[in-house]
């Protein structure tokens, strides 16, 4: 008799734990696709300071033209993109959209780079209060994508752990894509340090 | 089972605990909200700091937005704006909706500062604008070596661009009590749920067995939604008792009305007297670093 009342308490307790918490998964998807979308708003913030940079840039260092073509045409890259909610749910349009926003990430630093051989361009008042905002941004788009990162580690848990798989599976909740390292490969090897054409 | 269950949780807790020490170890803890003026570095003497505390006192009980200011050696591994923007998270300046907060956060060894600025305040003080206070108010007497002159200067400058700001009052001291949402929520489908089911389960059934039979009903739908057994069952026994007296109630009194609830999930309040709290505002990234 008394391994019933045990077996019992066992069960409830485990109903206790788990549930099937179809509330949690709405709110869960719910957050990350708000997570979502303040990746795409501060990504969109980037992709209109783009234009006004290239002006001003153009305006003192004419002759980097490889270097401004490279950003314009990740920036209509970019543009191009039909984005909505949908992308989570459809992990190689959400590849090709890191790869674009990537492209457009590496086409700007390079330009930068390019901007301190320029000590006139570096002066104008115009110039540095974009790169303060160009700065700004790319924060913003760190700290966006770490939060969707989180948000998105902890809806997928929940999609794939037991027993709430069970309601996900019954709604069509699946697992949704998380942004990775750009340039892993370039992270994993060590930079080397050549000195010899040093002017 | 039991115990089996027992031991891998313990190992769980165990290895969680571990590997959230092996974390902190590595990153520069965040110090925990007491004052307005965190000074980790003895920069400033303790005149300046309740000079400074004294002037954010009074700006937030006139303007509602909370200002800190905090100082640190270093930020190292982290860059000045990952730091910045964990301990925004953690202390949660400003107000809840408002999201009206603002840290200046210094790393004195490291030569670096922000300006991190709340959700609500980007349109105040756009990155431009903290990016220029940095540059133009605050770095040429960080140059000199006069730190609280220097902060000062920037805390000045950006309660200067608040003033300008349209923010709706601060709170008045008496506590705010808003009833959690979706609690109330739950309490409404409690009652009307009861009410439709004993309603439609056959009268000869009994007040007893109809009761019993609403209260199964409304613990299976409150363990669906709210996921937790204990709430299930909970649900279920006061379906029982509600609908055990539901009779009588409806003989003696109007309604149900005098069931409404009263509140008591009430949000933290912004800051009080004696001890200074964030409010729950939010960042995103707002506002700029730099460096002297």
């Amino acid at each position: 008799m008394q391994k019933i009342y045990l077996k019992l308490l066992t069960v409830l307790l485990l109903l206790n734990l788990t549930g099937c918490g179809y509330n949690h998964f709405q709110s869960l998807d719910e957050e990350a696709k708000a997570s979502w979308s303040e990746v795409l708003n501060q990504y969109q913030r980037r992709a209109d300071l783009v234009p006004n940079l290239v002006n001003v840039v153009k305006g003192y260092a004419e002759h980097e033209k490889e270097v401004l073509t490279q950003v314009a045409d990740a920036r209509s890259k970019v543009g191009s993109m039909q984005v909505t909610a949908d992308v989570l749910n459809d992990p190689e349009a959400f590849a090709k959209f890191q790869a674009a926003q990537g492209q457009l990430t590496s086409a700007l630093s390079r330009l930068m780079a390019v901007s301190e051989n320029y000590p006139n361009l570096k002066a104008d008042q115009g110039f540095r209060d974009l790169q303060a905002q160009l700065e700004g941004t790319e924060n913003r788009i760190t700290v966006a994508r770490n939060r969707y990162i989180e948000t998105i580690k902890v809806y997928n848990v929940a999609v794939r752990s037991f027993p709430e798989n069970l309601t996900a599976m019954m709604f069509g909740y699946k697992t949704k894509p998380s942004f990775t390292v750009e340039n892993e490969k370039a992270i994993s090897v060590a930079p080397t340090v050549d000195f010899s054409n040093k002017k | 089972m039991h115990s089996h269950l027992k031991i891998s949780l313990a190992a769980l807790c165990a290895m969680l605990i571990f590997a959230s020490f092996n974390v902190c170890a590595e990153l520069v803890a965040i110090p925990v909200l007491k004052t307005r003026v965190t000074d980790l570095t003895q920069t400033l003497t303790t005149e300046q700091q309740s000079q400074l505390e004294a002037k954010l006192t009074t700006f937030e009980q006139q303007k509602g937005s909370q200002i800190a200011v905090l100082i640190v050696p270093t930020t190292h591994p982290e860059d000045i704006a990952q730091y910045s923007i964990r301990v925004t998270d953690a202390w949660k300046l400003g107000r809840k909706k408002q999201d009206d907060g603002i840290l200046i956060l210094v790393a004195k060894n490291d030569h670096k500062m922000r300006i991190e600025v709340g959700r609500g305040l980007e349109g105040a003080i756009p990155d431009l604008y903290a990016k220029r206070i940095i540059a133009e108010n605050i770095a040429p007497l960080f140059k000199q070596g006069d730190m609280a002159g220097g902060i000062n200067a920037g805390v000045d400058k950006v309660i200067g661009l608040i003033s300008g700001e349209n923010l709706p009052p601060p709170p008045k001291q008496t506590g705010k009590h808003s009833a959690d949402n979706s609690f109330q929520n739950l309490m409404m489908l409690f009652f009307v749920g009861s009410i439709v089911c004993a309603r439609f389960l056959p009268r000869q059934l009994g007040r007893f067995f109809n009761a019993g039979a609403t209260a199964i009903i409304m613990g299976v739908i409150f363990w669906f939604i709210a996921g937790t057994l204990g709430l299930a069952i909970f649900a279920g026994v006061m379906a029982f008792i509600f609908n055990m007296v539901m009779p009588w109630l409806f003989s003696y009194s109007g309604g149900v009305g005098q069931y409404t609830n009263g509140g008591g999930f009430g949000g933290g309040s912004g800051s009080s007297n004696d001890s200074f709290s964030g409010g729950g505002g939010g960042f995103s990234g707002g506002g700029a670093s730099g460096d002297w």
